[in-house]
């Protein structure tokens, strides 16, 4: 990916109830059109709950790693 | 002596002020109201009309040896240790602990302070809570919308408990047939947390609240009585019971830095130092700490502070543990921690029973005093045992 777009980084590792969504809701609403967003999470719930939540808003989940600590999900906004 | 100031007169700076060694340290509370508000009993009177009995005078909850003023802060510099109040008057400290709590902030999402105004919500006064009945005594049939107007809430099972209330009342009233009720909320189900929403979504159904989920509010329209989303969507309403966003006290600091957009204070998450000062802790609300603001989380993050106060080895681990009221006599409770995934916490009477003690002894477990029971309390509810025992009570009958 392109270096220069903006990417915001939304650290949501270890969170406990209302857990990360809390976090990606709040950068989407802080997002323009063609920001990046890497969210990093514990919580595994946090994969299908990105999926769901970029095929309602109709944006672009650019991919989703598995990493030995962390879930790392990198997401691009086409629609505020 | 430690001379430590409390910035904030609610749960937080209350309840630490109470357990700070009077031998060690001269503690000093300021806040900007001289009255102490039981917050969840907001949730009352909006929805059931319950009495207001539901503030005391803050001096009185505190022992006599803790200095207390009523000033508003406006200043606070964390590299000198120097705060300032609206009335001019400067206060030093040694350390200080940040427990100013939020308040609400219709203004940020276009038309809600006007919506808010008209119908009431129940997270500011008690006047607005008491704006809510008023409107909901008078339905006489229409849409309600109930929702959470930004993805940070006081309280995370107040909006769900806002809808669940008001089903139980139009069911009372013989009104179900005629009016619809929809909840809203900006997360991917009706409760983040997957745990409990496993016990709240079934029951949401049952009771025929429609949910709209992914419903980020981005405007409400007074003229046409609709509310947008970012994505896209709009609700039409004849009643909207809205839960607007939260923002931190208006104080300036000194380093501004210290706080994030929605100005919350940047705390490290286990240490409650805030971050890149000295000196300096924060607890309760106020903070931008991943777990729920909630009155259990201020207590338990005050204990906490109150050790590392003393020179002990203290360590917060995100516990939470919230009452929701799932109306008709029930209720669950929100138990998890930075390490424990929420658990499915079944509903019942003794539950709901406590959420309803908590009213009668919030004013004494201010002072302290019932502390050991609590600790008790906690180990036997921390998130993996209750969630061992749960899992036995959830599993279907062979
Ligand atoms: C409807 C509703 C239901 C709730 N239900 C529950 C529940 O069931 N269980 C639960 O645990 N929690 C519940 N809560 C949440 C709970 O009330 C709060 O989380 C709790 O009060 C937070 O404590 P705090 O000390 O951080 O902030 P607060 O108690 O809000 O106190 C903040 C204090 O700071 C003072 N202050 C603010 N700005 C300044 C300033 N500039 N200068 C001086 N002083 C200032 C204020 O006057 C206030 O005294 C509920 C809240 C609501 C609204």
């Amino acid at each position: 990916m392109a270096e220069t777009e903006p990417r915001t980084l939304v650290d949501a590792r270890e969170e406990s109830c209302p857990g990360p969504i809390t976090d990606l809701a709040k950068a989407y609403r802080r997002s323009k059109v063609g920001d990046v967003i890497e969210l990093w999470a514990t919580d595994p719930g946090v994969k299908a709950d990105v999926r769901a939540w970029a095929a309602k808003t109709q944006n672009e989940v650019v991919s989703i790693e598995d990493q030995a600590d962390k879930v790392v999900a990198v997401l691009k906004i086409h629609r505020r | 002596m430690k001379r430590v100031l409390i910035i904030g007169g609610g749960s937080g700076a209350t309840f630490l002020a109470n357990t700070l060694d009077r031998r060690r340290f001269e503690t000093t509370v300021v806040s900007d109201s001289a009255l102490h508000m039981f917050q969840p009993g907001l949730l009352y009177v909006a929805f059931k009309n319950a009495p207001v009995g539901i503030t005391r005078a803050e001096r009185r909850l505190l022992p006599r040896h803790v200095h207390f003023l009523q000033q508003d802060v406006t200043h606070v510099n964390l590299r000198e240790h120097r705060v300032r109040t609206q009335a001019g008057t400067e206060l030093t400290y040694d350390e200080v602990v940040l427990a100013t709590g939020v308040r609400t902030a219709a203004a940020r999402i276009p038309g809600l302070e006007e919506v808010n105004a008209q119908f009431g919500d129940y997270h500011s006064t008690i006047e607005q809570a008491q704006r809510v009945w008023r409107h909901l005594a008078e339905v006489r049939g229409g849409t309600i919308v109930i929702g959470q107007g930004a993805a940070i809430c006081k309280c995370p099972p107040s909006p769900l408990e806002g809808a669940l209330l008001a089903e139980e009342f139009l069911r009372d009233r013989g009104l179900k047939s005629r009016t619809k009720l929809v909840y809203f909320t900006p997360y991917p189900r009706p409760y983040a947390a997957e745990g409990i929403n496993d016990i709240v979504a079934p029951i949401l159904r049952e009771r025929g609240i429609e949910v709209r989920t992914f419903f980020d509010l981005d405007r409400v329209d007074t003229a046409n009585r609709t509310i947008h989303s970012i994505e896209g969507e709009q609700i039409p309403y004849d009643l909207a019971f809205i839960v607007p966003p939260f923002i931190g006290a208006p104080i300036t600091y000194e380093p501004a830095e210290v706080l994030d957009e929605d100005r919350l204070i940047i705390t490290d998450k286990f240490s409650l130092r805030v971050k890149g000062v000295e000196s300096a802790f924060a607890i309760g609300d106020g903070t931008n700490l991943p777990t729920s603001k909630a009155g259990v989380g201020a207590h338990l993050e005050a204990k906490v502070v109150a050790r590392a106060l003393a020179a002990k080895p203290a360590r917060f681990d995100g516990r939470t543990h919230c009452p929701m009221d799932l109306a008709y006599g029930k209720g669950t409770f929100v138990v998890g921690s930075y390490a424990a995934p929420t658990v499915k916490y079944a509903p019942s009477r003794l539950n709901h029973w406590m959420k309803a003690a908590m009213a009668r002894i919030y004013w004494i477990s201010l002072r302290g005093w019932l502390d050991p029971l609590f600790d008790v309390y906690f180990r036997l509810t921390a998130p993996e045992k209750l969630a061992a025992r749960q899992a036995h009570r959830l599993r279907p009958a062979a």
